[in-house]
């Protein structure tokens, strides 16, 4: 009896982040889950819910609700997408989000939590990765130990890395509006960062705010979603370079 | 109205359609149980912030370890809260003057390391002179401050001080100095057998 | 302190990062410091329940506080105390001039206090002609240097040990290289006759205890102790969130506060003043002032969401732990209290529209929520006060137009697609040049490229 999933792309990873979510597809599909994708899923509303835009947020809310409907579980390769599902929502929509909050998963958090997989295979053997915590997967999904273990137990050496648990200055609008001092918590996570193979994280936003910083210092380290290093652990994605945040 | 009914009125309308908490009541226990006696514990718990700590069985020895202490000082203040028996014929200063204070201690916590200090001691006493000796009988020390606090509820003075090392500050370039205003030295003199 | 200027966050905090840099450096480290001994002092004890306890109280206190309040009026009073009770800034600093006239104070000797900070009382003396001397050897450096307090507990750490030696030998004409020691004892010999010679001490209140009348002070020099025992007359200013119900609860909040600021069990000295010195003993001030202040508090008490900011006991943890105010320190907050305490308390104190944008002073990560002793729930505030400039009209036209526009698209997925189909093809240069937004970002950063196909595409398309 197979466990069907239904996969909220998000924003960003639909626009940004496609490959990725495509590994995310093929991860869940090869650890036996059922993956479905409804179609009509558009924006979980945190743009709107962070800016203090209440009624926009509660519309895409109640959007995302009506899509997910029925869903057994529904899970996102995004720390703060699915944070505000879980989170904020029930505050947000109150009861009609209860059903939908309790269901809902980030990516990581799913394997291990709901399909219990602890090891994912050999795939990242002799890789040295630093792992970035996003604030909404560490602090409001309560997600430490387990990507960390997941890669780690793929064979790969986890960086100690004194900024780790850092916000990394993205914040959403954040990263506009206050933008200098978003750079400089940018370049505290940069400077701070060992020699590596890449940076990975389960925020896309994370991700773009780093490593757009990055290349703009001509910073040789790469930085790859998630969900595509995950898929690599199992030792069956082919392409190490996937995921690539450009 | 009054500044004070103002205020007051703003207060009981800005709470009128608050739920009320209860007071959570008396916290259980703040760290692990200190093992050992008390003593021991105020020693490690004093000694650790920079304070030092000289051990005599009784108030006979303690004025005599002050008399010899007190030889390389040129002028002591004494607190008003020491016994004769605890001064020994001393040079004596104004407390802005002296480099040596002397104080009695009401009681000492174990928990946090302090010594309690009250207002008819002498404040300045306790204060101005570098170097600050404290007495305290081992039977007035508690375990926590909780205690100390509940036995000295009925009987405040004016002020209380708990000192719990020496004077210190790392606002200059987050280095750590002592004796910024208050005594840079202060050594807790322990009369008695552990408790 | 002068007009606040909270409105100047974003420019002051570019200027700070741009000109000087080192104060970032020099933040960072010091904050990294104390955030480290907070961390292992927390380790030490049952820190979760501790916290939990504390919020209780401070619950409590505030749900009750017309009655504690009272409380401590009455005990105050039964201690021969003088108790003032002052509405709004002005009306403290009137309390503290009749003081000054009574006693013709001309010198005054000041304990670190963030709420004379707050109500400016140092400008409000020296325009009287009154010699204002702060003794805390922070507050005397930044006093020297004619600038505002950077943080809550340490309010020199934006500056270097270099700063210190080249300020001292300056004005107190010590070495170019003298060591911190040195530095010390020429401030502790500078300040040691202005305590003898003062005619009024000023400090704050961490805690006044309804109980017992008790003011409680905490702190590591002594300065505080002396500022309150020498000069013939002390003034306390005390904020009226700072009540605590029973005298036994200081055991924890002296305790906590002190491990939750810098690491420590127990700040070195404690001052717990129940009023001015007795006929038994031999020092003390003959008279003791209390000027209750609101200031702004009781209506921060009527808000439903950000009433429980006022549960802070001015740890300064927030401060120490937050990746924002660590790149600028807290002067780019431009008014007293800096960071995430300063984010959400300025709305209530100052009022909305001259807080922003400094509810916006934040990513959300959330790391003051795991640190603050009395749990404040910085992030629900945080975005309440973000959808109150909204209802108020205080956020931008385009903004609110955008999200409108924003949530129409979220509910039409096929329009969705297509706006997301569009915009990988958005001219991004001339984008970059022509949008503020985007120019905000491309200033800095290089812009994400948008995937070959949308992850719509790939589905529909067939993932193998």
């Amino acid at each position: 009896m197979s466990m069907r999933v239904a996969l909220f792309a998000t924003c960003l990873g639909d626009s940004f982040f496609a490959d990725s979510v495509a590994d995310a597809v093929r991860l869940l599909r090869h650890l036996g889950a059922e993956v479905h994708y409804p179609e009509g899923q558009t924006c979980c509303g945190q743009p709107a819910f962070n800016s203090g835009h209440m009624d926009e947020a509660r519309r895409a809310a109640m959007h995302t609700v009506r899509t997910f409907d029925g869903a057994d579980y529904v899970v996102l390769p995004s720390g703060s997408c699915a944070g505000m599902l879980r989170q904020m929502y029930p505050s947000l929509l109150g009861e009609p989000a209860a059903p939908l909050a309790e269901r809902t998963f980030e990516l990581a958090q799913f394997i291990t939590q709901v399909l219990g997989v602890q090891d994912l295979g050999d795939g990242l053997q002799g890789r040295h990765i630093a792992y970035h915590h996003g604030c909404h997967a560490l602090r409001e999904l309560g997600i430490e130990d387990e990507p960390v273990s997941l890669l780690s137990r793929a064979g790969a050496s986890v960086t100690d890395w004194e900024a780790d648990q850092e916000c990394c200055g993205f914040g959403g609008l954040f990263s506009v509006k206050i933008p200098e001092v978003s750079v400089a918590m940018a370049d505290r996570k940069l400077d701070s960062l060992p020699e590596v193979d890449f940076i990975t994280s389960a925020d896309g936003g994370c991700l773009m705010q780093m490593s757009g910083r990055a290349r703009r210092r001509k910073a040789a380290v790469r930085f790859r979603h998630l969900a595509s290093v995950l898929w690599e652990a199992t030792g069956r994605g082919s392409n190490p370079t996937a995921g690539a945040a450009l | 109205m009054s500044a004070r009914e103002e205020i007051l009125t703003r207060v009981r309308k800005a709470l009128a359609d608050r739920e009320a908490h209860a007071h959570p009541g008396d916290f259980g226990s703040w760290q692990a149980e200190p093992s050992g006696s008390i003593v021991p514990a105020f020693m490690e718990a004093f000694t650790s912030t920079g304070g030092e700590v000289v051990r005599v069985a009784d108030e006979a020895q303690a004025g005599a370890w002050l008399r010899e202490f007190s030889a390389d000082f040129s002028g002591t203040a004494i607190g008003d809260g020491v016994p004769m028996a605890l001064r020994p014929p001393l040079a004596a200063a104004p407390p802005a003057a002296a480099d040596l204070g002397v104080s009695m201690a009401t009681s000492g916590v174990a928990e946090t390391g302090s010594l309690v200090l009250g207002a008819r001691d002498g404040r300045r006493t306790q204060l101005l002179p570098p170097t600050h000796v404290v007495f305290l009988h081992t039977s007035d020390t508690v375990a926590t401050l909780k205690e100390a606090l509940n036995a000295m509820k009925g009987t405040l003075p004016s002020a209380i001080g708990l000192h719990s090392g020496p004077s210190k500050s790392a606002d200059i370039g987050q280095v750590l100095v002592r004796g910024v205003h208050g005594p840079g030295r202060v050594i807790a003199v322990l009369i008695g057998a552990d408790q | 302190m002068s007009d606040p200027r909270p409105a100047d966050y974003a420019t002051a905090a570019a200027a700070t990062l741009r000109d000087t840099p080192e104060v970032r450096t020099a933040i960072t480290a010091a904050t990294r410091t104390f955030d480290a001994h907070r961390r292992a002092a927390y380790a030490q004890v049952a820190a979760e329940e501790w916290r939990t306890w504390m919020e209780g109280v401070k619950n409590h206190l505030l749900t009750h506080l017309a009655d504690y309040l009272e409380q401590a009026e009455e005990q105050l009073t039964r201690n021969g105390v003088h108790v003032h009770w002052a509405g709004t800034g002005d009306e403290a600093l009137a309390a503290l001039g009749d003081v000054v006239d009574a006693h013709g104070v001309g010198g005054v000797v000041k304990a670190k206090s963030m709420l004379t900070e707050e109500l400016g009382v140092n400008a409000f003396l020296e325009q009287r002609g009154v010699r204002v001397r702060e003794t805390d050897l922070g507050e005397y450096i930044i006093q020297l240097l004619g600038e505002p307090p950077s943080h809550i507990v340490g309010p020199a750490i934006h500056r270097s040990l270099e700063d210190c030696q080249a300020l001292f030998h300056r004005e107190l004409g010590t070495s170019p290289d003298a060591t911190p020691d040195e530095l010390a004892g020429a401030a502790r010999d500078a300040l040691r006759s202005d305590f003898l010679s003062a005619d009024l001490g000023i400090s704050g209140g961490n805690f006044l205890v309804a109980e017992s009348g008790t003011v409680a002070l905490i702190e590591n020099e002594g300065n505080i102790r002396l500022s309150t025992s020498v000069p013939p007359v002390h003034v306390a200013f005390v904020g009226i969130e700072k009540l605590l119900p029973r005298f036994e609860d200081l055991s924890g909040f002296l305790q906590l506060t002190s491990r939750a600021a810098t690491g420590q069990a127990i700040g070195t000295y404690v001052s717990l003043i129940q009023g001015p010195r007795r006929a038994d003993e031999s020092d003390g001030p003959t008279e003791v002032h209390v000027i209750l202040v609101d200031n702004g508090r009781s209506s921060l008490l009527a808000d439903d969401t950000a009433w429980e900011a006022l549960r802070c006991v001015r740890c300064g943890a927030c401060l120490n732990v937050c990746p924002v105010y660590r790149q600028t320190g807290g002067h780019a907050y431009g008014w007293a209290y800096s960071g995430p305490i300063g984010a959400i308390l300025a709305p209530g104190l100052l009022g909305l529209e001259n807080a922003m944008p400094l509810p916006h002073a934040s990513s959300l990560c959330g790391a003051c929520e795991d640190v603050c002793p009395v749990r404040i729930p910085f992030t629900d505030i945080l975005l309440h006060w973000r959808h109150q400039a909204v209802e108020r009209g205080l956020a931008s036209t385009t903004e609110g137009l955008a999200m409108r526009a924003f949530a129409g698209l979220t509910e039409r997925p096929r329009l969705y697609g297509a706006a997301a189909r569009a915009l990988r093809h958005l001219p991004i240069e001339v984008g970059g040049s022509a949008l503020p937004v985007l120019r905000n970002w491309t200033a800095e950063r290089e812009l994400p490229k948008p995937s070959v196909r949308r992850f719509a595409q790939l589905w529909k398309d067939g993932i193998a």
